[in-house]
């Protein structure tokens, strides 16, 4: 009798895990290149003493069990900024940077440019090019970033452009299992080694967005409440059985 | 349950969000104002099950491992330093900059700040001054009855003085400008002025039409570089995703309350 209502707290702690998912692509819905998790469950049978030999066997019971958290990794939407040191990839490939703990990857394009001339991320790590970090002169303006992702500048009152270096785009045979470490950076864990990408392209001016589907969230949200609930009153209705049972077993006629 | 806490901090980053645009907004008109975004980050992630990990003796791997992220922070609010429209006023002491860089002001304390607010005047004693009455750096003295000030592109300043043909004009000084590697670094204190930063890099000064400096137009004056209709749109977004930031936090409460009240 008791299968029920730890099938029950299976279910509702899944069900715990699956809205804390959701809560945090909520609350990743205008972060720039972020990418949504979504939850998976399996069923996890669990065999007790059974007995099939008889016509109606016992039955197995089924645990719910979150198997893991997979993250959509397709495009989020584009905003035009018509900044030039905006840019979107477009395409899997992620930008390369240089943090203390190693090499991350990202896909917010969201890019500055530190005292020292270097082109940073929005939280001051350098933006690797495809022969280290990328520096800029004190007198370069115009910055100019080629669908390659080649960045050129005019240098003081010149009037050619000269090639400042290539942004280092890479992709990963399986970017599923890269690792998410949150800052909006991925480190390649067992993703694969970083191999050069040639197909995506660099969309200067604009800004890749989150590709969190709000809509698509709320529902899944809504749906993991109800369904809270409604185990919640399953789980009080067996225990209401117990009670009766206990009660009405134990009443002793005088 | 985490969702609460990870609702509550999306929450606090909308508001944040909310309050640039807002401040965007509000200096729609202001010369020489450089809008501003909110930037943000997810926070780190638990990573419950970590991908790649050994799933049996074999050497199978996990697959997708279980990472339950902390929600969203703040990582700044950089300042978009693009080149704002220029609205013609009519004005000689009215000067905007086409490029890069900035008109260098000098405080009474002795330090200096950076504009790209072209609204001078002159003061009684004849000096080019900003709108708080501070003089542009280097400062330049109009002669009295001096008649015909034109600016040109290189911040020359020029006037005619009584007495001479009216052909030749003299030159009483040159308007120079300041560019930072890093625009973006700038401290804004207000006022329009920036004050440079370890993270701006130091200030050089130069002469404008040189080396990416950047034009000096008289007569004209830098509109803010807000885009109202970007602004908006940012702004219902900001707004639905605060509402729906606060939706998490009700299903997440439901949640608990329908657990607490399951055995009484």
């Amino acid at each position: 009798m008791e299968n029920a209502l730890l099938i029950g707290l299976a279910r509702q702690s899944a069900l715990g895990r699956q809205l804390d998912a959701i809560a945090n692509n909520i609350a990743n819905v205008n972060t720039s290149g972020f990418k949504a998790d979504n939850t998976l469950f399996e069923e996890y049978l669990n065999t007790p003493a059974h007995e099939d030999n008889f016509v109606g066997s016992d039955r197995r019971i089924s645990f719910v069990q979150d198997r893991g958290t997979y993250r959509d990794m397709t495009q989020g939407p584009v905003e035009e900024t018509k900044n030039p040191l905006d840019v979107a990839i477009d395409g899997s490939a992620f930008l390369a940077v240089q943090t203390q703990g190693g090499e991350r990857y990202t896909r917010d394009g969201n890019l500055h440019i530190n005292s020292q001339g270097q082109l940073v991320t929005v939280a001051g790590n350098p933006v690797l090019g495809t022969s280290g970090p990328i520096v800029f002169q004190q007198t370069d303006h115009d910055i100019n970033i080629t669908p390659d992702g080649t960045i050129t500048v005019v240098e003081g009152s010149g009037r050619t452009d000269s090639i400042r270096g290539t942004l280092r785009l890479v992709s990963f045979t399986d970017a599923q299992k890269m690792l998410k470490e949150g800052f909006n950076l991925y480190a390649a864990g067992e993703g694969g080694a970083p191999q050069a990408d040639t197909k995506s392209r660099i969309q200067q001016g604009f800004i890749e967005k989150s590709n969190v589907n709000s809509v698509a969230e709320m529902s899944r949200m809504m749906e993991v409440s109800r369904a809270y609930t409604s185990i919640a009153n399953l789980m009080q209705q067996q225990a209401e059985l117990q009670k009766t049972a206990i009660q009405q077993l134990a009443d002793v006629p005088t | 349950m985490q969702a609460l806490h990870t609702a509550a901090t999306g929450m606090a980053a909308q508001e944040l969000s909310v309050q640039v645009i807002s401040n965007n907004i509000a200096n729609l008109q202001t010369t020489g104002y450089k809008k501003q975004t909110a930037e943000f980050q997810d926070l780190i992630y638990q990573h419950i099950a970590r991908v790649g990990a050994q799933a049996s003796a074999q050497g199978t791997i996990l697959p997708i491992g279980i990472d339950i992220g902390g929600g969203v922070k703040t990582v700044g609010t950089p300042r978009s330093m693009t080149q704002g429209t220029l609205s013609q006023t009519g004005n000689d002491l009215d000067l905007s900059i086409t490029g890069e860089g900035f008109f260098k002001i000098l405080m009474p304390d002795g330090t200096f700040q950076y504009t790209r607010d072209g609204t001078f005047q002159m003061d009684n004693t004849g000096r080019v001054v900003n709108a708080q009455g501070n003089p542009v750096q280097p400062t330049i003295t109009i002669p009295q009855n001096a008649t015909g000030l034109t600016v040109n592109a290189q911040g020359q300043v020029s006037v005619q003085l009584p007495g001479s043909a009216t052909t030749t004009s003299t030159i009483v000084g040159t308007i120079g400008l300041t560019r930072f590697v890093n625009k973006g670094g700038l401290l804004p204190v207000g006022n329009n002025d920036f004050t440079d930063t370890p993270s701006s890099g130091a200030p050089q000064d130069g002469t404008a039409a040189l080396e990416g400096y950047g034009n000096i137009n008289q007569g004209s004056l830098e509109n803010a570089n807000v885009d109202v209709v970007s602004e908006m749109s940012n702004l219902i977004a900001a707004q639905r995703a605060y509402e729906m930031n606060a939706k998490v936090i009700t299903a997440a409460d439901q949640m608990m309350q329908s657990a607490t009240a399951m055995f009484r």
